[in-house]
């Protein structure tokens, strides 16, 4: 039996790539985005390749909208093998004295509660399966911290943490919960919204010489939800071309 | 097979878990260099790579002698022009407790894990430089987190491995190369296995979050993973490949 992906964010930057990778590499993907029209659009793109794909509207905060995402999947093909949680973004940059309580909780709320929720209605399923794979997503700055980013950073850190215990919790299931630290990425929406001076110079600090691609990405997360780390759970891969290496 | 066309260096190859990456890189279609102070156990490892199809070389080698390392690099270019891939497993594990520990065993440890990972990198990154591209994958332990009793002197050379392949790769990035480590857990080796009872060894093995016992081939996910294009930018990383036992 071919495996069941849902992909949360898969409409857009690096949860699109994912979506992709996992479909041709035969896994039957959910899409589930904020972005209506870039779940459907990418969902067109896989079924065009002769991979199976749906499309969801989703807004990861909300759990009735997280509960129904994950029966939708359960209904369609009678189990659900990976959870790629990819759904988040680095907004309000802001200084701390700036920041509203509002915009606080957005970002956490995007970012780590999102996890949470999807985390919740997946675990049932893979315990009662006995195999599973979660894949979070932090960020290097997670790890390093980052200046107007202080619930980006916390919220990527959260994710971390929390990750390693849902490891634990989920390792007597053989669940497996690991998490991919992206580097600079050059998403569509880091495109738009960088001077290309700046990315330059960022590129230029990085050893391997560029930016990260969305590709690059969609490698890390395959590899955590194959065969091939069997023996992972509880770690956090960073791929961002040496910048960080903690 | 998505190492057809490479080759690749392994050191320490002729058993345990260098010889499970040898035969996992074979493969995948990789022709391997076999370096072991075991010249006669590399001998038989290169045998059985090339019963998977691959050209393979085994090369009598002690990565702690530059002498030695240098006469690797010269057998593997002389033979195939071009190293693609080099692993760095050879290593040993003589216990003692700091107090006992004399500055031979510490010498020697630190020499062979850590100083083999310097010559066998210093004599492999001038080609890997030239042709623009490069693998270069340390085995470093879980130790190097957490230390261990009756090994401090394995736990700096590995922690030492760590921290070599992080400046490393950042000395080699701009060339292409990319350098990360693998930090395991205990695995079921010759080494565990000379002072356990098979009782004491499995629970040993066992003792970890996913209640696995983990065998050499368990690494080789990873190593090919590392060693493929799937990982072009990762680098600097050291890996846990330990069922759960260290999250870092």
């Amino acid at each position: 039996m071919s495996e069941v992906a849902l992909v949360t964010g898969g409409g857009n930057g690096i949860g699109h790539a994912v979506a992709l990778k996992l479909a041709a590499e035969g896994i039957a993907v959910e899409i589930v985005d904020w972005d209506e029209k870039g779940a459907a659009e990418a969902c067109r793109e896989i079924r065009t390749r002769g991979g199976r794909a749906d499309a969801a509207r989703v807004d990861v905060r909300r759990s009735a909208e997280v509960k129904a995402a994950v029966a939708r999947v359960v209904e369609r093909h009678g189990r659900l093998d990976i959870l790629a949680n990819i759904a988040g973004g680095a907004i309000h940059r802001k200084r701390i004295e700036e920041l509203s309580w509002a915009e606080w909780k957005e970002v956490l709320d995007i970012n780590l509660k999102g996890t949470f929720l999807f985390c919740r209605e997946a675990a049932p399923i893979m315990i009662g399966q006995k195999r599973g794979r979660i894949v979070n997503t932090a960020s290097n700055y997670g790890v390093t911290g980052s200046p107007l980013r202080t619930p980006y950073s916390a919220s990527k850190a959260g994710i971390i943490g929390f990750s390693k215990s849902l490891a634990l919790e989920l390792a007597p299931y053989g669940v497996l919960v690991n998490v991919v630290a992206p580097g600079p990425t050059d998403t569509p929406r880091v495109l738009e919204g960088w001077d290309p001076e700046l990315r330059q110079k960022r590129a230029a600090e990085i050893p391997l010489g560029r930016n990260g691609t969305p590709e690059d990405m969609a490698e890390a997360f395959y590899f955590l939800t194959s065969a091939a780390s069997a023996c992972m759970t509880g770690q956090t891969l960073h791929v961002n071309g040496g910048w960080v290496t903690p | 097979m998505r190492l057809q066309g490479k080759t690749a260096v392994i050191t320490g190859g002729a058993q345990g878990i260098g010889r499970a990456i040898a035969l996992g890189l074979a493969r995948e279609g990789a022709s391997v260099v076999i370096a072991d102070l075991q010249g006669g156990k590399a001998e038989a490892a290169a045998g059985e790579t090339r019963a998977l199809g691959v050209q393979a070389l085994a090369v009598e080698t002690d990565v702690a002698s530059e002498r030695s390392v240098d006469n690797l690099a010269g057998q593997a270019l002389g033979r195939f022009n071009q190293i693609d891939i080099l692993v760095n497993d050879a290593g040993i594990f003589p216990q003692a407790r700091v107090t006992e520990m004399s500055e031979d065993d510490w010498d020697r440890v630190l020499d062979v894990n850590l100083g083999g990972n310097f010559l066998c990198c210093r004599a492999f990154a001038p080609s890997m430089r030239a042709q623009k591209s490069g693998r270069i994958i340390s085995i470093a332990s879980g130790i190097a987190h957490t230390g261990g009793i009756a090994g401090a002197h394995y736990a700096a050379s590995k922690a030492g491995i760590v921290g070599f392949i992080k400046a490393l790769a950042r000395e080699l990035g701009p060339d292409g190369i990319t350098a990360n480590a693998i930090c395991p857990n205990i695995i079921n080796t010759e080494l565990p296995r000379s002072h356990r009872t098979a009782a004491e060894l499995h629970e040993r093995l066992i003792r970890n979050p996913l209640g696995h016992a983990m065998e050499p081939e368990d690494l080789v996910g990873t190593i090919l993973f590392l060693a493929s294009d799937a990982a072009r930018y990762i680098t600097g990383q050291a890996v846990n490949v330990n069922c759960g036992t260290v999250m870092i």
